[in-house]
């Protein structure tokens, strides 16, 4: 009796032995180590991004020294993570975040200041992280600068109805850097007219860099007994129109009625995930991959219907060209 | 005799026979006193749940917890019924001490155990049976960003076990008990293994629910401590070990949990009308 209780006691230790986790030291190579283990069991974009994460690997871990400063590495394993082209991936330290932000070095087509003077006269009503005016010609303008700011329902009810009688509208999401994709979904529910389809969601299953999920199809609802607007929309966007709202731009720009116009957006279409290293360190990075209603993943951005720049010279005598290309589409479509 | 009296003791003569047991069989009244303990536990917890960190976070936890003793009705000197409600939260931090884990946990257990006295030793009784366990909660880590909380959910069956030594310090009855529960199979909540919980939220509730056993979760709850009777009242001090392991999806998760306990509670029973004041009440705990 007491041998079988023996066995069944050494069974369930090695069961439980079976499934313990490396443990890295807290010097630069486990660190290194750590990172480099970490993005290659949960990166979701190497075959995506032709990135061949070992010989990554292999060149930067040649670069460790032992006696390195913690800056060193820092610098190290951030630019080991640029080479992943992407700007979900971050190396978060208390004194710097590493970054791949590449809509820094595109033209930023965004002066908050030249709408707000010129075109809202700073006479604009605001509501839920949601600036809105009438514009000239009976277009309205509703900007939201970021995805973070939570949506009321009632306060969107309030702005939509302001703006129900204009004979279009102008979502301007131009430098909104993301936030949570439910605002996605409270938003786009409101240009809707029945079930539509939003996109698809993967994830990985395994540790293998394509263990992917099959995409999960996923609809939007039109938000039931509050106010919609179904008349012609533009999206003004630009490269920094980024993550969540790289999401919103694609899933807009496949609605009839609405056009994008500007500059192909920052992507972002991997939901991020985050890690941390033995030194405390946290790494994010793009972890599902969400593609667009058409099934293609924006990961380096989604194209505008109408590509165009906010000019120098239009800037100068106090124009927005890509508003007034706005304005113009939908007074054409009137 | 009063009618209901006779009925009490044909009842318990029956359950006797069926169930085979050395029930009381003159006419004592069997009152069956509920043994109440409230506790309060403090200790070390280690926690790692691989789909917020595959670092392991460690702190001190504590735990209210609450039992509910009773022998049963239809067998009383052979069955005790149990029912435990538990409530723990473990904070933890990272070994660069530059981030909190908050683990918490709400957790629900019944079980029945055939009790044997005086099988070995005089002063030594034995329990074992099975039990049910629910248990709910959730691993939050406010750095991270999708992956912000790991929800624990799981339903089992399994075991469990007691054995209880009773002496004496002094002229004050005390016992040292031996307590265990070990679930065996069941049914537990896991994403997959980068999963997000947005994904869920869309719809997607495929590959969620898992049979659990012990080649995917492990799970064992024990502790050992002296109760000494003052009185009514019993004072309980002991340790207390919990054991969590699952791995499924790829996902590791353990916490392991090493308590001191102590506890305050005593026996409690209702009296009726037709009770008599002279029987003896002798506990069974």
């Amino acid at each position: 009796m007491s041998r079988y209780l023996l066995l069944a006691s050494c069974l369930l230790l090695l069961l439980t032995a079976c499934h313990d986790e490396p443990e890295w030291p807290n010097n630069a190579q486990g660190n290194f180590d750590a990172l480099w283990t970490i993005m290659d069991e949960h990166y979701s974009f190497f075959d995506y991004k032709d990135v061949d994460w070992d010989e990554v690997g292999a060149r930067y871990r040649a670069q460790l020294t032992s006696n390195m400063t913690s800056q060193e590495l820092f610098d190290l394993c951030g630019d080991m993570l640029k080479e992943l082209r992407d700007g979900h991936t971050n190396l978060i330290a208390t004194h710097d975040v590493s970054r791949y932000w590449i809509w820094e070095q595109y033209p930023e087509n965004y002066n908050e200041r030249l709408v707000n003077e010129n075109y809202l006269h700073f006479d604009y009503r605001q509501t839920s992280g949601i600036t809105y005016y009438v514009l000239e010609n009976n277009i309205g303008y509703m900007r939201y600068a970021n995805f973070t700011s939570g949506i009321g329902e009632g306060n969107l009810d309030h702005v939509l109805s302001y703006l129900a009688a204009c004979d279009g509208l102008i979502i301007d999401v131009r430098s909104n850097g993301g936030g949570y994709l439910t605002n996605v979904e409270t938003l786009v529910s409101r240009f809707i007219g029945e079930r539509t389809l939003a996109g698809s969601i993967s994830h990985k299953r395994g540790k293998g860099h394509n263990d992917f999920s099959k995409p999960y199809l996923y609809y939007f609802e039109p938000t039931k007994n509050h106010v919609h607007y179904l008349k012609p929309v533009v999206v003004l966007a630009n490269r920094g129109s980024f993550s969540a709202t790289n999401n919103f731009v694609a899933i807009m720009k496949s609605l009839p009625q609405v056009t994008v116009v500007g500059d192909t957006t920052g992507g972002g279409s991997g939901l991020p995930f985050t890690s941390e290293l033995p030194n405390g360190w946290r790494v994010r990075f793009s972890s599902c991959p969400i593609a667009g209603p058409d099934g293609e993943i924006s990961e380096f951005g989604t194209a505008p219907d109408m590509r165009i720049d906010l000019l120098d010279a239009d800037v100068a005598r106090g124009h927005d060209t890509m508003l007034d290309k706005a304005v113009e589409i939908l007074i054409a479509k009137q | 005799m009063t009618i209901r009296l006779r009925h009490r003791v044909l009842a318990a003569i029956l359950g006797c026979a069926l169930w085979n047991t050395a029930a009381a069989t003159d006419s004592t009244e069997v009152v069956r006193p509920v043994l109440s303990m409230f506790m309060f536990d403090v200790g070390r917890a280690h926690v790692l749940d691989t789909y917020l960190t595959p670092i392991t976070y460690r702190g001190v936890g504590v735990r209210l917890g609450y039992e509910h003793s009773q022998v049963t009705k239809f067998a009383p000197s052979a069955w005790l019924r149990q029912l435990a409600v538990d409530i723990e939260y473990n904070p933890a931090r990272n070994a660069a001490k530059n981030n909190t884990m908050h683990d918490a946990t709400l957790q629900a257990r019944f079980g029945m155990m055939r009790r044997w006295e005086g099988l070995f030793h005089p002063n030594l009784q034995l329990m074992v049976g099975p039990m049910t366990q629910l248990r709910g909660g959730g691993i939050y880590n406010g750095a991270n960003s999708n992956n912000v909380v790991s929800v624990k959910a799981h339903w089992a069956v399994g075991a469990q076990g007691m054995a209880i030594w009773k002496t004496h310090w002094g002229a004050k009855p005390l016992s040292f008990r031996y307590n265990a529960a070990l679930p065996i199979v069941g049914v537990f909540f896991s994403p997959e293994y980068d999963e997000s919980y947005y994904e869920i939220y869309l719809g997607n509730h495929k590959h969620l629910a898992h049979c659990g056993w012990w080649g995917n979760r492990f799970d064992l709850t024990q502790s050992l401590c002296a109760d000494l009777r003052l009185g009514g009242t019993i004072l309980r001090i002991g340790y207390r070990n919990r054991l969590e392991r699952s791995w499924v999806n790829h996902l590791n998760t353990h916490i392991t949990t090493h308590s001191f306990v102590i506890g305050i509670g005593g026996e409690f029973f209702t009296r009726g009308p037709h009770y008599n004041d002279k029987a003896p009440v002798k506990s069974v705990y």
